[in-house]
């Protein structure tokens, strides 16, 4: 292996995407991309619209509606219309959320008896739903113990509640999405880029000189490949300060590891690249292959819309065959909780990264071919 | 010394080169002549080591038989892919190239090979040039700096794919004098394919390829020699024989003069030996009998910009009634700017245009003459996945022609053009020569009474382009058709009434064939001519 080869492949493609203007779209997308969906995606509800029938009307049922009232997660109405008009108005998309306190609630909470509250919520995003059902909960129980110690009333043992969200006590979306767009973008743009360096000298033709020169495949691989991933190592730093001080959200574990895992993540990424430009002839072809075989993972099985322990089946399957998952669980548990490897399975996570790495490279090192096809 | 022994290429689905055999020895180069899709560049990407093939190749005592074990040649290798410019970055100098391509041969830097770069850079005329982007070079200087790149490490065994292809005729032959030098100084052994069969003259030996085999391989003389007895003035003649351009070829014997072969000689007499006939092509009388005035094209002053780059440079050009003018030029030269602004496909920049005695502004000045116009674009805007008589149905319907009209159309063009076994084909599966004279179908279904043919003969094998120039002078005589044609081979000339010749946007010559052999007598063909107003301008 011939470093001077390395390197000449290095320079010239440095001087080839600074003059072709290139390398300021390469920055430009991983930092659109974090701007855009951590403030674009918010799992949080805020102002949901809200009707109390109240068929009580006791300072109990008072109390309860008062919480409400005063939350900024609901803009509550007490109105005294019947229950199918309160029903048909959630139909119309009007209302979010319809809770209906039962009549002699007061007397039968305070009598020891039990007495239910319905609560009709609009399920037409479940996901919106879900948040929506646990806020409502939260609120009532939290409600309902505070009257009831107001009234004399002992309710422990009987009511528990916990509405600490764990490891994001300030609930805040930022914390939620953003160490999860790490994943998805250092898995998009480095493969895109390292694809691209390939399958344009295929296009262009000047693919030959790598075919028709002693240049081994190994220094042509190198040579390619060093370029992404110092263009993505930097990325990483960049994406690094977005996070904690465009978007605040909190680094509890060591950078070392953050670092070097996402090191690894990016040689993945450069990897798959690699691994399509050797099938693909065509720029544009290549881009959209990258962009479907890495965005709809690094999205869907990044953990940030939905937590992979909770998937079924097929999904569970499918979310273990990327190696996003396994980052992305590295990289929240630095910023957010920060075990490091005091934990087990990011421990576990690291090797079965580093050996996605090495398998993938090994495959399209055995796949490039100096020749045409 | 090179060797290849029965060297077979195959594609998926076809072959590129079957049984190849030949010898080359050192201080020698050997010209591969052919057509497009013959077979010459499944042949050097084989020799190249780049490509999969069957049989065994020997050089200097080394056999491979795959591109894995021409892996330890390589060293001594220098390959120029088709392609101007090809192995190219555009975004690099000149200076970056060398130093990029002295990297990637591991060569050492020292003064030697900085004295030898100079050399290279000297020989090219680029030695001004070295910080230029690649990009911005004409199509000459781009093969030039290709070729140089190549010979840096000093290849025993160097191997160009259509170096000269699109070139203009003073850079072929500077690339020439280089590949002279080269095999004098370095004793390279040059195998070197070309388009132009008059480059032929200058190789030391010979390899013709037609239909993915080498038909004949020797020297200049000796290949003459084996088509002597079959070449004869242009006579009257029946059976297993070809006419054309003032030669008759027949493989029986006739009663006439023996005449001098050219190259093409060869090409034509094997094609006889192959298919015992060359189909003549016909052309009947005109349908709608109309008035075409004198004048059918005229261009004043037209200039066109692309940024700073001047495609057209105040153009002055007359189309008279039944005349067949040729627009040459190397690549980049203006050619398809201009036919493209004759057709309103781009604004003019500056100047005026008249067709058919209506100014030419947009594309909708040119609708309303669509149908006194056809049109035959480079590299044939056909609908590949459709067969030949769906294209002839399709476009016969853009023209209004109702569809009973059409099928005989159909029928009699495609009889008399010889394409009618190929009808059912998809377009795609078509020879490049049938593709041709089918292409030329189809801009001639409505009649028109002005034919603009963009580059329709480049590539094409020596029997479909002599086939095609006879339609051109069947359609010129019998519909009074005139005929704008591009091409970027000078010796077409011959077969025009009238010559411009462009040069980076001017025009430099304007004048008739007849003239222009007379002014220049002692020229031996139009390449010759025209070198001379190449280098006056």
């Amino acid at each position: 292996m011939k470093f001077s080869v390395i390197k000449a492949y290095f320079i010239k493609e440095y001087i080839e995407l600074y003059r072709s203007k290139v390398i300021f779209i390469l920055y430009i997308m991983p930092i659109m991309i974090m701007i855009l969906f951590g403030y674009g995606i918010k799992l949080e509800v805020t102002h949901a619209k809200t009707i109390i029938i109240d068929n009580d009307n006791s300072i109990f049922s008072q109390k309860i509606i008062e919480k409400f009232l005063h939350s900024k997660y609901f803009n509550t109405k007490v109105l005294q219309i019947s229950e199918n008009e309160a029903l048909k108005s959630i139909k119309r998309a009007k209302t979010d959320i319809l809770i209906i306190i039962p009549s002699s609630f007061e007397k039968n909470i305070l009598h020891n008896q039990k007495s239910e509250i319905g609560v009709f919520i609009d399920g037409s995003f479940p996901i919106r739903a879900i948040t929506m059902e646990s806020y409502v909960k939260g609120v009532l129980l939290d409600a309902a113990m505070k009257t009831a110690t107001m009234f004399g009333k002992k309710m422990d043992g009987l009511i528990t509640i916990n509405q600490r969200a764990l490891f994001n006590q300030a609930m805040r979306d930022e914390n939620a999405i953003v160490p999860g767009l790490f994943g998805l973008i250092l898995l998009v743009a480095p493969a895109i880029l390292s694809a691209l360096l390939i399958v344009k000298e295929k296009e262009n033709g000047t693919i030959f000189n790598f075919y028709s020169s002693p240049v081994k495949k190994d220094e042509f691989i190198i040579g390619k490949l060093s370029t992404a991933f110092l263009l993505y190592s930097s990325a990483i730093f960049l994406l690094f300060l977005i996070a904690t001080y465009i978007f605040s959200v909190p680094f509890r574990g060591s950078f070392i590891i953050f670092w070097f895992v996402s090191e690894i993540y990016v040689l993945i990424s450069i990897s798959i690249g690699l691994l399509i430009s050797i099938i693909t002839n065509r720029q544009i072809v290549a881009l959209v292959v990258t962009v479907i075989i890495t965005i709809i993972p690094g999205f869907l099985y990044s953990g940030m819309l939905m937590p992979i322990s909770s998937m079924k089946s097929e999904s569970y399957i499918e979310a273990h065959i990327f190696p996003v998952m396994y980052y992305n669980h590295i990289v929240y548990d630095t910023f957010l909780i920060g075990q490091g490897f005091s934990s087990f399975k990011n421990i576990e996570y690291l090797v079965i990264l580093i050996f996605y790495a090495l398998t993938i490279l090994t495959i399209s090192y055995t796949l490039l071919k100096k020749e045409m096809r | 010394m090179l060797e290849v022994k029965n060297v077979t290429v195959r594609y998926k689905n076809s072959i590129g080169i079957k049984n190849a055999s030949f010898i080359a020895d050192k201080k020698e180069i050997v010209g591969f002549i052919g057509a497009d899709g013959a077979g010459k560049s499944s042949l050097i990407h084989a020799i190249a080591g780049v490509i999969h093939f069957e049989g065994e190749i020997i050089y200097d005592g080394f056999s491979y038989h795959s591109p894995k074990e021409a892996e330890k040649i390589k060293q001594n290798i220098g390959l120029m892919p088709q392609g101007l410019g090809l192995v190219l970055y555009h975004n690099l100098t000149v200076k970056e190239h060398l130093d990029f391509f002295t990297s990637l041969r591991g060569l050492k830097n020292d003064t030697k090979l900085k004295e030898y770069k100079r050399k290279l850079l000297h020989m090219a005329g680029l030695l001004e040039f070295t910080d230029r982007l690649a990009g911005n070079l004409s199509g000459g200087m781009m093969q030039k700096l290709s070729l140089i790149c190549t010979l840096l490490h000093r290849p025993k065994l160097l191997i160009l794919d259509e170096p000269t292809t699109g070139v203009d005729p003073l850079s072929r032959l500077e690339l020439w004098d280089i590949l002279e030098n080269i095999k004098h100084e370095e004793e390279s052994t040059i195998l070197m394919s070309t388009g132009y069969i008059q480059e032929a003259s200058r190789c030391d030996k010979l390899l013709l390829f037609d239909n993915n085999s080498i038909i004949a391989d020797g020297k200049v003389d000796e290949l003459l020699t084996s088509a002597k007895d079959y070449t004869y003035e242009e006579t009257k003649c029946s059976d297993e024989c070809f006419s054309f351009n003032g030669y008759t070829y027949s493989l029986k014997p006739l009663n006439a003069k023996h005449k001098k072969p050219t190259l093409e000689s060869l090409y034509f007499i094997n094609t006889l030996k192959r298919a015992k006939s060359i189909p003549n092509i016909e052309i009947s009388d005109r349908e709608n009998i109309i008035d075409i005035p004198n004048i059918v094209m005229e261009a004043k002053g037209v200039t066109k910009k692309f940024g700073k780059f001047i495609a057209n440079d105040h153009i002055d050009m007359v189309l008279k009634r039944g005349e067949i003018l040729g627009l040459l030029g190397a690549n980049g030269a203006g050619k398809t700017t201009f036919i493209k602004m004759l057709l309103g496909l781009l604004p003019l920049d500056e100047g005026e245009l008249y067709l058919l005695g209506k100014q030419i502004k947009s594309g909708k000045d040119r609708q309303n003459l669509k149908n006194k116009i056809g049109y035959v674009s480079q590299h044939f805007a056909l609908y590949e996945d459709m067969s030949v008589r769906e294209n002839l149905i399709y476009f016969a319907n853009l023209h209004k022609i109702p569809l009973r009209e059409t099928q005989k159309k159909i029928d009699r063009l495609s009889t008399q053009l010889g394409f009618k076994n190929y009808l059912d084909s998809l377009a795609k599966e078509l020879p490049l020569g049938i593709k041709q004279r089918f292409s030329v179908a189809v801009a001639i279904l409505h009649e028109p009474v002005v034919l603009f043919l963009d580059e329709p003969t480049s590539g094409v094998d020596v029997v479909a382009r002599a086939q095609f120039w006879k339609l051109l002078r069947l359609l010129k005589e019998k519909w009074q058709i005139s005929i704008l044609i591009t091409t970027h081979y000078m010796s077409e000339a011959e077969f025009c009434d009238r010559v411009v010749l462009l040069k980076r946007g001017k025009k430099i010559v304007d004048d008739s064939v007849k003239n222009l052999s007379k002014l220049n007598p002692d020229a031996k063909n139009f390449e010759d001519i025209f070198l001379k107003y190449y280098r006056k301008f």
